[in-house]
């Protein structure tokens, strides 16, 4: 890397250091101002790249201000300072001699910045004494005496007119506006006037017909509004307002620099160190135009997303800006947004920081130190290192996706970063320290409203040892891994899914540091883990959605987030934390997290082993460790009592009793939860950890989530033969109808089967199936755990994307001896399925009140043979019933959530349509109503006009505008996208505009899709 | 799906009558046995962390207290009926019997799902149950113990509440207590060596010397290591044992020729009786598959895990060696075992009598807590092997003496001795 960034960022830093000093002196009242004028002169060399050879001298007025040495010499800088367009004063800078390496022209343009940035600071400072002076003789002065019989506010206006015409314009216009709310007829009719009037020189429309008095010069005009201000408004009053809007004034370069979109990052970094830096005094700016700036720095930090910012907006202080630009790294003409991820985190912690002034909960809530990579910087890198070709790759074949990413990665980790990255990273290094570090994507699409990433792009663990160049080269490794991960088979899939793949897909990076210990040779947190502000997973039907949910686990939060397979998290709803996933003592330890995820600081590996080693070995060092787990013996389990434990002899359970005994814990996170997910106006999820002393929150998105349907009717059983299944476990709302095919995996044969080679086979072919099936009109049902991680045994391996067309996923549980396995627990996966409004079914068939026709799916006419020809060695494990079959039509599937209860039904009636080319409309109708429901709070009601042959007629009753512009774009895609042989007509109808508006679709030709 | 409803009471009765009719018992007798003697169901209303209130319903059946206080767990389950109870009161009562612990037999239990309710909300329903029961248990009336959901927590919620009620301190009212707060030690041997107990017995009654023969074990919980640990320690020298994998959800075999050292396996064993194979394998086991247990050319087979595993299917990989299998699970042989074993001569030492051993101890814990004077582990496991032996004896000599299958010899015995007392206090 070139000395010369060196320079430039260690510059900027001096610069800071400078600026900082200055103000200090600046407010030092306690010293005269010619006192301070001194010290601020002797401050100024030792920020210059050569201190020992720089010395300098202010002149203000009359007095003059130097370092011992000063002398002019030919490099010399000089910059000077005015006060209301009139030169009062200089300062300068002048080397006295050269080093060899210094040019002729001595001064870099970091130390000119520097110069300008002092002088104009003095500018304001001189311009606020003067102020101050005057307003300390006029506030003698109000009472008694004005000088040359005049307001102060005139003297002022005077001045501005002089000086500032345009300024003076508005300002008077501002004037009139006051005198107008006042209902000063006068006024009025002057506003009306002087909109088409700025400058004398322009003339007055003759042709304006207008009853009231005419004014026909601009004097007379300015006269006028002056002479109705004396009159009408108190002098005091106009004063106050008047120094509001020249401070105000002083706020505009930040908001031009912010309202252009061509300005790059640098520039707005610059533009607000300016803004605090020049207004140290803190101006009373206006609420709206405080508004104002925050959603433009909103907008160009964090998203274009209303929704985000109209939440964003009632939080995120200027300040908080002026904060993050420090931790921010980026190419000094990057664009770039700091992600979802980043934007979820840093407004949920302004969020918090707000509420917790009423409330206590929120106060000790900490986030811990962050750094943020510009999105932008994955195109620089890629730029840098001509890997632009990938640019392309989204749109390439899923299969080739797959097997090129690890090439990709590879080209990516073999990559070198550009200077200007390198040096920002370098630095970021010095402020974390010694920490483990976490790099976590947060690309632009990752975590916003409508569309969670959750998984899908890569977050890596760093031990952050070793020397510095160690640490950097590991830095850049992950950074190059997470940046490759856009390139990931998975992300494209659910992109391309979402008709989100022309979206132009930046990827920018947080580096955290890592909550947590040493403990041992481990670094870890006491526990962490992730909440949802909305229970999916409910366990008790006294467990409410919005009671929450808690997957908290000893260690990194990593084994709570992701589905591990062979550990469990512990589960509790904070709003009904006493009401537990298990009960007795058995499934209390069976369920009980086993492993730990941890940071080895000896292997300089993520590890994960086993909780009882870490306890049994370093358990006294463990923070909290008396709150996470119990002793168990004599069939109990009981709290540790205090340091009377020896834990490398008791038999430890992770229990989380004691943390969740003292209610205070879960209590915060409930806090934590319902006041992001009320100021978000969205469920959230969240992720924290707790290092036995602080909870720290880590990651805030909005929970994706299907408007609660309310629950339907279930349909009265007339024949059991029409039966597929019933089960009365953790059942949601919903109802899926136009299934045509089922997939049945013979959980039997499976958890027999010892050949590992034909259960992966079973996991091809079902995402072969997955591939050829139409969408959402299959379900897949399967023994024990879809998608496991662990052992092959505990169910069919398939990842998201070998499932993500079918209906429904439902999980068979066969008792084996007394012991009915263990089924999936909510997940990455899980929420997967949530946000493709993919249902979820565990079904227990050995029990009484649950039901499986085996009998039929296995004695049917299995199809996988013209399915799927490949597998068909495989047709003893995969049946493949596809409908109409015999009797049965279509299958739909009932699921009521309070009453527990789920059925699936073979529908027998014939249809009742008129022609094939209605079913088909109808089946398309319903399959767009299914995407529109859940990503689509503001519609109401939805219906289908069947007769119009040529087009798709849809007619929408929506509750509010906010999302038309995006119904519509989405309904544009989905016609491309989907080849659509019909043209898409929409109607849309406010709901409120005519209560009875449902009427005029009673029609029989109006088919209700929701 | 609806299965045909079945009645566990009918059932017990019906297993009843075929031993009263051996008995010839005459129908007064009779119809005092195949009732219980007391049923109570009552209600218990609970003010809910919700500050709702909800109603729960609690069952006590006191089947026979001729022979001494009631004893039985209290069950904490959301399907409960009272025939349910009605049945394992009864067989309470056998199995007291058979040992010949001055007991009677009793159940209860609550309807309520535990997965629904908070810690709070089930210590009101414990202590609810003791207020509604109060007056009608008590160490010299009713002694209640843990059973399904229901754990040492919430028999000292219920003996906190039975204290108070009553003023003073009686830990006899109630077992399964953790040691330190009235629990008995030897209790997790307990049932383990009680099984061993009767086995070595057997062998004694046989001629067969222990040292001598081998066996296999089904199982590596608490009851199999304990029986493994005992049987070797009298000479005997385990083969093989199997164990449930919960990472692989399967189970294995674990093979040694040389004899399956229970404290070598344990050090490789997880909390929850999980073998790790790979460490096994380095400590020279043979990994098999689960079902090789039965398969082993033993003398004896001791199934001590689940239910029906010796049935139709699996009977016919009985070694021509096998000689002896003693019950240390409840039920773990089907009756078409039983025909089998009958055909073949192996001699069977039945569940309720192998596994005794469990409820011999809790009525030591409750004559501990009656006396509030606690004896060593040596002594509860002295007295065990005392009251085990004698209670092997009576039974194998009634199967003897009248020709009779094991089985049926402890219920005829256990039977026989509720009929005497029962006539000796001149109910009938």
């Amino acid at each position: 890397m070139s000395s010369e960034q060196f320079s430039h960022i260690s510059h900027e830093e001096r610069e800071l250091n400078c600026i900082f000093t200055i103000e200090e002196i600046l407010k030092d009242n306690s010293k005269t101002i010619d006192e301070r004028y001194q010290l601020i002169i002797e401050a100024i060399p030792s920020s210059m790249n050569f201190p020992e050879n720089a010395d300098g001298q202010i002149i203000v007025s009359d007095k003059i201000f130097k370092t011992h040495n000063f002398k002019y010499t030919p490099w010399v800088f000089t910059r000077s300072f005015f006060v209301q367009n009139e030169e009062i004063g200089s300062i300068t800078i002048a080397y006295h001699k050269l080093e060899n390496n210094q040019d002729f022209e001595p001064f870099l343009q970091g130390e000119k910045n520097l110069i300008l940035n002092i002088a104009s600071r003095l500018e304001n400072f001189i311009l606020y004494q003067e102020l101050q002076n005057i307003f300390s003789d006029l506030d003698a002065a109000a009472t008694m005496h004005k000088p040359n019989g005049k307001e102060y506010w005139e003297t002022i206006l005077e001045t501005i007119r002089r000086t500032d015409p345009p300024l003076f314009m508005s300002f008077l216009r501002k004037i009139l506006h006051i005198l107008s709310a006042r209902e000063i007829e006068q006024a009025k009719s002057l506003l009306d006037q002087s909109i088409i009037s700025s400058f004398e020189e322009e003339a007055f429309d003759e042709n304006t017909p207008t009853k009231k008095k005419k004014i026909n010069t601009y004097d007379d005009y300015i006269k006028e509004i002056l002479q109705l201000a004396r009159e009408n408004i108190e002098p005091n009053y106009l004063r106050n307002r008047l120094d509001e809007w020249l401070l105000f004034n002083k706020s505009i370069p930040l908001i031009k620099t912010l309202e252009s979109d061509s300005t790059s990052l640098t520039e707005i970094s610059l533009a607000i160190r300016k803004y605090f830096h020049l207004a140290p005094e803190k101006i009373k700016l206006t609420e709206g135009l405080l508004k104002g700036l925050r959603v433009a720095l909103i907008r160009r930090f964090f998203t274009d997303n209303l929704q985000f910012i109209s939440s964003a907006k009632e939080y995120v202080k200027l300040n908080d800006f002026y904060n993050l630009i420090t931790k921010m790294i980026y190419m000094p003409t990057s664009h770039g947004k700091l992600g979802g991820k980043s934007s979820g985190l840093f407004v949920a912690n302004t969020i918090l920081r707000k509420k917790a002034l009423e409330n206590p909960l929120l106060q000790q809530i900490k986030t811990p130190k962050t750094w943020y990579i510009a999105s932008d910087s994955v195109l620089a890198f890629m730029h840098y290192n001509e890997l632009e070709e990938l640019q392309d790759y989204k749109y390439k074949d899923l299969n080739e996706i797959k097997m090129e990413h690890f090439h990709v990665i590879q080209m990516f980790k073999n990559a070198s970063f550009p200077p200007e990255l390198e040096v920002g990273l370098s630095s970021a290094l010095d402020d974390l320290g010694d920490v483990p570090l976490i790099v976590r994507s947060s690309s632009l699409l990752e975590d916003q409203v409508g569309s969670s990433f959750s998984g899908k792009y890569k977050s890596l663990f760093l031990p952050n040892q070793g020397t510095k160049t160690e640490k950097l080269n590991a830095l850049k490794d992950a950074i190059a891994e997470v940046f490759s991960s856009t390139f990931g088979p998975d992300p494209i899939e659910y992109r391309s899914e979402r008709s989100l793949l022309d979206f132009h897909e930046e990827m920018a990076v947080m580096i955290q540091e890592v909550v947590g210990n040493r403990i041992g040779k481990y670094y870890l947190p006491s526990f962490a883990g992730v909440a949802f502000s909305n229970n999916e997973f409910r366990w008790s039907q006294r467990i409410r959605r919005e009671d929450g949910l808690v997957r908290i686990v000893p260690g990194l939060g990593t084994r709570a987030v992701d589905r591990v397979g062979d550990d469990y998290p512990i589960l509790v709803s904070p709003g009904q934390p006493n009401l537990r996933v298990n009960v007795s003592i058995e499934e209390t330890i069976r369920y009980s997290p086993k492993f730990v995820d941890v940071i080895n600081l000896e292997t300089h590996k993520f590890d994960t082993i086993s909780f009882d080693k870490l306890i049994s070995e370093f358990g006294d060092e463990y923070p909290a460790l008396e709150k996470i787990v119990s002793i168990y013996k004599d069939n109990m389990l009981r709290e540790p009592i205090g340091i009377n434990t020896d834990y490398s002899q008791e038999t430890c359970v992770v229990t989380f009793d004691g943390i969740f005994k003292n209610q205070k814990f879960l209590q915060k996170i409930d806090a934590v939860i319902t006041n992001l997910q009320s100021a978000f106006n969205s469920p959230v999820d969240i992720e924290f950890a707790h290092d036995g002393t602080d909870l720290y929150l880590l990651q805030c998105r909005p929970q994706n989530f299907k408007k609660d349907n309310s629950s339907i009717a279930l349909p009265e059983i007339t024949n059991q033969v029409n039966v597929l299944f019933e089960t009365n476990k953790f059942v949601s709302n919903g109802f899926l109808s136009g299934i045509n095919y089922v997939v049945y995996v013979d959980p039997i044969l499976y958890s027999e089967t010892e050949n590992k080679d034909i259960l992966i086979k079973i996991g091809e072919a079902i995402s072969r199936l997955n591939k050829v099936l139409p969408r959402r009109e299959f379900i897949l049902i399967g023994p024990g755990r879809w998608g496991s991680r662990g052992d092959i045994k505990l169910g069919v391996r398939v990842t998201y994307s070998d499932i993500n067309n079918t209906a429904m996923l439902i999980e068979v549980a066969k008792k084996k001896g007394s012991y009915t396995p263990d089924l999936s627990f909510g997940t990455h996966f899980f929420q997967d399925l949530v946000e493709a409004s993919i249902s979820y079914l565990p079904l227990y068939p050995d029990e009484t009140t649950s039901y499986l026709n085996e009998e039929f799916l296995l004695s049917a006419h299995n199809s996988l043979m013209e399915i799927a020809p490949e597998y068909e060695s495989l047709s003893n494990y995969i049946h493949v019933v596809k409908l109409p079959y015999d009797n049965f039509k279509s299958l739909e599937i009932f699921m009521n959530a309070d009453e527990s209860k789920a059925i699936a039904l073979f529908q027998t009636s014939a249809n009742q349509f008129d022609s094939d080319e209605e079913k088909e409309k109808l089946l398309l109708g319903h399959k767009l109503a299914k995407y529109l429901k859940s990503h689509f709070h503001s519609i109401d009601n939805l219906y289908l006009n069947l007769k119009n042959t040529a087009n798709l007629d849809l007619y929408f009753l929506i509750s509010d505008s906010e999302q038309l512009i995006q119904i519509k774009m989405w309904l544009s895609g989905f016609a491309v996208g989907n080849n659509l042989k019909y043209e898409l007509n929409f109607n849309f109808y406010y709901v409120d505009e005519n209560p009875n508006q449902t009427t005029i679709f009673d029609n029989l030709n109006f088919i209700q899709l929701f | 799906m609806a299965v045909k409803d079945f009645n566990p009471f009918e059932m017990a009765q019906n297993q009843f009558d075929r031993v009263a009719e051996l008995l010839n018992l005459d129908e007064g007798t009779s119809a005092l046995l195949r009732e219980p003697l007391r049923e109570f169901q009552f209600l218990i209303p609970v003010k809910m962390d919700d500050g709702t209130t909800k109603i729960f319903k609690g069952f006590r059946v006191q089947h026979n207290d001729a022979r001494g206080p009631h004893k039985g767990g209290i069950r904490f389950h959301p399907h409960e009926t009272i025939d349910t109870v009605r049945a394992l009161a009864m067989w309470m009562t056998w199995k007291c019997a058979v040992v010949d612990i001055p007991l009677g037999g009793g159940k209860g239990g609550v309807i309520c799902d535990p997965h629904n309710l908070s810690l709070k909300e089930q210590e009101q329903i414990a202590r609810g149950w003791v207020r509604q029961m109060a007056k009608n248990v008590g160490p010299l009336q009713d002694v209640p113990a843990p059973d399904v959901m229901t754990n040492a927590q919430h028999m000292l919620w219920m003996l906190d509440e039975f204290e108070t009620i009553h003023g003073g301190k009686h830990p006899g009212f109630i077992t399964g207590k953790p040691v330190g707060s009235g629990g008995s030690l030897g209790r997790t041997e307990a049932t383990g060596y009680g099984v061993i107990y009767t086995l070595r017995e057997a062998l004694k009654a046989h001629n067969v010397d222990i040292t001598k023969t081998t066996a296999s074990v089904q199982g590596f919980g608490n009851v199999a290591q304990y029986s493994i640990r005992k049987y070797s320690e009298l000479g005997g020298k385990v083969v093989a044992c199997s164990s449930w994998d919960q990472e692989d959800q399967t189970s294995y075999t674990f093979k040694k020729e040389s004899g399956v050292d229970a404290d070598e396996l344990m050090s490789v064993t997880d909390k929850f009786g999980g073998i790790n194979k790979t460490k096994a394998k380095e400590l020279g086991y043979e990994v098999l598959p689960g079902g090789d247990w039965i398969k082993q050319n033993v003398d004896i087979l001791i199934p001590a895990a689940l239910e029906n595993q010796v049935n139709a299917d699996t009977i016919k990989f009985i070694g021509d060696k096998v000689k002896f299998v003693v019950e240390g699970a409840n039920g773990p042989t089907t009756p078409d075992a039983d025909k089998l074993f009958m055909e073949k001569g192996i001699f069977v030492i039945p569940d309720f009598l192998a596994n005794a051993g469990g409820v011999t101890c809790s009525y030591f814990e409750q004559v501990q807590g009656n006396m509030n004077f606690f004896w060593t582990k040596e002594d509860v496991l002295t007295k065990l092997d005392e009251k085990m032996t004698s209670a092997f004896y009576a039974v194998l000599e009634l199967s003897r003496k009248k020709k009779l299958y094991m089985r049926d010899a402890a219920y005829v015995i256990a039977i026989s001795r509720v009929v005497q007392a029962s006539k000796e206090r001149g109910w009938v």
